[in-house]
């Protein structure tokens, strides 16, 4: 990104202290967002999620695995981001590692839940197909193709949507087997149940410039900012996930009034992109 | 030829797909997507590379870890990626008017999205939209189209299985104006007739894409003027 002057980063700040931002959105107006699913035919689900000049794709893939013998009534899910050089020419070669490490785990944490995989977003008991000895093990990738700033929120929206689009295929298991054979599956080319994405969480990442907070900040406001944290909300308004990032410390009022606004960002997100899913879903059933 | 072994899949092309870059495109050829961005002219970021009476043109190609039907970990910089941006590279440098910009860097990133087969072809096509939407001064467009040999039919655009079905796989890239051919490459054998009539299909093949890519840029510079209210 091209440097900003001083003069530049001056007035990102004062438009924000006076609730008026470059591009003429108020701190906590977030920008459209677009949404399109089916993008990837190879994958059980995928989506393309645009938040201004951020584009992000995300693919899930699922594939038969044996469950971990810590929690055998549960299929495994891992998620991995990768940033493409298109967006940014310092992604080139390993350059965008480090962001790609940081995006995925912070994922992890909003989406998964904690190591016991307690109070994850995903229901993984969905995911068990015969306890202790296959589960689906679900592969979401995400890949960041222009960035402008929040990559996090868009990342999620696109986990989100590309997880509605995902059909798992039905699988039969054959009767009969015993102790510690393998069962005989047949895993069904036709059908397929649709993922259960109700209680997957959005994530709204709040932005802090100088004394305010804004949401959904473009690349040069985040360039300006001190710490941003990122919370996932549920539909419920429950919160599933925090992350703080940046140098600077907060007052800890201050992050829970943070937590508050995140919620109330939250619900007209979930709405909006509920609604993005649908029409997108819509709009694909009838090709 | 209007048999069916003679069409090429359906293409689509987007111009200005990634915002941030000077110019990006995005091609599709059949099921196979590839994004392409370029970033350029720029000051050169490494110092001893550059060069004092041309541009120094760089290229990388990447696939997605979703983009083939097996999910694969990928590492970057494997052999495969690099020799695939090596030959971009050298195909897109053939084309462009590098005397033009001295001691400055092109950077051209291929994003493979979903491969099926001609990605190298796909890539090309993305990477000449992406230039021409940067505005970088060229000598001709540069496209791109596979052909093959199976059954003893020459096949038009192969897809992954037709690729993979073991018969001959060209790839062929034209400069068309210039009528001059700056990429080929073949696997398997054949016989010479056979060969010069597998790549008589494939020029016609790249003439078809280029017919197709001026269209997309001739609606943009339209898209261009009207927005500039002339």
């Amino acid at each position: 990104m091209v440097g900003l002057s001083i003069g530049e980063k001056y007035f990102i700040q004062g438009g924000i202290a006076q609730d008026l931002r470059t591009d003429g959105r108020k701190r906590l107006t977030p920008r459209p967002i677009f949404v399109e699913t089916g993008v990837i035919s190879q994958s059980n689900g995928s989506a393309r999620v645009r938040i201004g000049a951020t584009e992000v794709i995300a693919s899930v893939k699922a594939e038969l695995g044996r469950p971990s013998a810590l929690h055998p009534d549960k299929g495994k899910v891992s998620i991995n981001v990768d940033c493409s050089p298109t967006a940014a020419p310092m992604f080139e070669g390993r350059g965008g590692e480090e962001l790609s490490a940081e995006l995925s785990v912070a994922l992890q944490r909003c989406l998964l839940g904690g190591k016991s995989g307690s109070g994850a977003g995903i229901d993984l008991s969905s995911l068990a197909i015969v306890e202790g000895k296959i589960c689906w093990d679900l592969y979401i990738e995400g890949l960041v193709v222009s960035s402008d700033g929040n990559l996090l929120d868009a990342l999620g929206a696109a986990i989100k949507a590309a997880l509605s689009n995902t059909g798992i295929p039905r699988v039969n298991v054959a009767a009969g087997a015993s102790g510690d054979e393998q069962p005989e599956v047949d895993v069904s080319d036709e059908e397929f149940l649709q993922f259960d994405t109700s209680k997957v969480p959005v994530i709204v990442t709040l932005t802090k410039v100088g004394r305010h907070y804004i949401v959904d900040a473009t690349s040069e406001e985040e360039s300006q900012m001190s710490s941003a944290v990122s919370i996932s909300v549920n539909r419920q308004g429950n919160i599933c996930g925090l992350t703080k990032r940046g140098d600077a410390g907060l007052d800890p009022s201050v992050v829970l009034d943070m937590i508050s606004v995140a919620q109330s960002v939250s619900e007209r997100l979930i709405n909006t992109l509920d609604s993005q899913i649908a029409a997108a879903e819509a709009g694909e059933d009838e090709l | 030829m209007s048999s069916k072994e003679t069409w090429m899949r359906q293409i689509r092309a987007e111009i200005g797909v990634v915002a941030k870059a000077d110019g990006s495109a995005m091609f599709e050829m059949g099921n196979t997507k590839v994004v392409a961005a370029v970033y350029g002219p720029r000051e050169v970021q490494n110092r001893s590379q550059q060069l004092n009476a041309n541009a120094l043109v760089r290229c990388e190609y990447t696939m997605a870890n979703f983009s083939t039907g097996d999910r694969m970990r990928k590492l970057k910089g494997d052999r495969r990626s690099t020799e695939i941006s090596l030959v971009i590279r050298q195909t897109m440098e053939e084309c462009i008017l590098t005397n033009l910009m001295p001691r400055s860097q092109i950077d051209i990133f291929v994003q493979v999205v979903q491969a099926d087969g001609g990605t190298l072809s796909a890539c090309i096509n993305a990477a000449t939209l992406a230039l021409a939407n940067a505005g970088i001064p060229m000598r001709d467009i540069v496209t791109s189209c596979s052909a093959g040999y199976l059954n003893s039919t020459p096949l038009l655009d192969l897809n992954y299985i037709e690729d993979s079905a073991g018969g001959a796989d060209v790839t062929l890239g034209i400069m068309p104006k210039l009528d001059k051919v700056t990429l080929l490459q073949m696997d398997a054998k054949l016989s010479l007739d056979t060969f010069e009539n597998v790549m008589q299909l494939a020029i016609e093949g790249c003439k078809a894409v280029a017919d197709y890519i001026r269209e997309i840029l001739l609606e943009n510079t339209k898209q261009l003027q009207y927005r500039r209210g002339t």
